[in-house]
């Protein structure tokens, strides 16, 4: 399933996979300490199309309308890896959960390297 | 996403194992030289032939990057310490813990060069360090806050219980005192023509 559909009186809402990487991209870069979205191979030839929003997150949708997200992250020296990771994924859940109202299963963070601020 | 990457596993295979054939069979003189000019000159009959061919040769570039995906992918898997919070899991690449270090290494004057390998098993994490020193320092001093130092903000940065073992290996030791030496001669050189001034 590529989006996220609800329906209202007036009609169907879908929400879009790439907004909801896009939310999350955004409350991740907000959390101190998280230097930028990591990514793979794929991620990499997305930024160089200029489709940034796409760098990295990647976002699931199951049959019962549950989100599941991959969060990649490049953290910055001296700040606690752990803290951050958890803020991000607080971060996260908060804001989609604000912005959409979609019930998320789960937020997994992978820390993938640590870079000078 | 599973099958798409079974079935770039399979034409990959495929391809590799028709190249081998070939090779074999040309080796054994089954296949002559005319045979495969000819297949070569089909692929630039005419139109039709020459997109086929640019097709298949896009279509095994896709199937070669999927492929590298894959395996870097796979071993990207492997190598990560992972826990689990209440919104989800939280993995974090060993590559990380190995950057974390090699910082941490810059904060000791003595240390010139430092490459951290971190394995993480059942039993804990284990790191060792092969490290390049500088002549004028007190190896059992440094080597014993480094593994300290090390421990203790890894445990601190990661936030994981499990025991840490941290295991120095010195690789070389260079010389200070020949260093500063070399130096001292590269200041000492005086640029062509200093001696003369403008009146």
């Amino acid at each position: 399933m590529e989006k996220e559909e609800s329906r209202t009186d007036l009609g169907a809402v879908r929400i879009h996979k790439d907004v909801i990487a896009s939310i999350a991209s955004l409350a991740s870069l907000e959390i101190e300490g998280v230097k930028k979205i990591g990514g793979d191979l794929k991620a990499n030839i997305y930024e160089l199309l200029g489709r940034k929003e796409k760098r990295g997150i990647k976002v699931e949708i199951d049959r019962n309308d549950e989100v599941r997200l991959d969060v990649p992250l490049v953290v910055g020296y001296g700040f606690n890896v752990t803290d951050v990771a958890r803020n991000v994924q607080e971060n996260i859940q908060q804001s989609l959960e604000k912005m959409t109202n979609l019930t998320i299963k789960e937020i997994n963070v992978n820390v993938q390297r640590i870079e000078k601020e | 996403m599973r099958f798409i990457t079974a079935l770039a596993l399979f034409f990959y295979t495929f391809v590799f194992f028709l190249f081998g054939g070939v090779l074999i069979a040309f080796a054994l003189d089954v296949l002559g030289v005319q045979n495969i000019y000819k297949v070569v000159e089909l692929m630039q009959l005419n139109m039709n032939t020459k997109i086929i061919t640019g097709a298949a040769g896009a279509f095994l570039i896709l199937v070669s990057i999927s492929i590298a995906q894959l395996i870097l992918g796979r071993f990207e898997k492997e190598k990560t310490i992972a826990f689990n919070t209440a919104t989800g899991q939280v993995t974090i690449a060993l590559q990380a813990v190995e950057d974390l270090i090699r910082r941490l290494g810059q904060h000791f004057s003595g240390i010139k060069e430092l490459r951290p390998n971190v394995i993480a098993s059942k039993k804990g994490v284990e790191v060792n360090l092969r490290v390049i020193l500088q002549s004028e320092v007190s190896i059992p001093d440094l080597t014993s806050n480094l593994q300290d130092m090390i421990k203790t903000r890894v445990q601190e940065l990661l936030g994981i219980e499990e025991q840490i073992t941290v295991k120095v290996h010195i690789a070389k030791i260079i010389s200070y005192g020949e260093k500063r030496k070399k130096g001292e001669t590269s200041e000492e050189i005086t640029p062509p023509y200093s001696g003369y001034s403008r009146k």
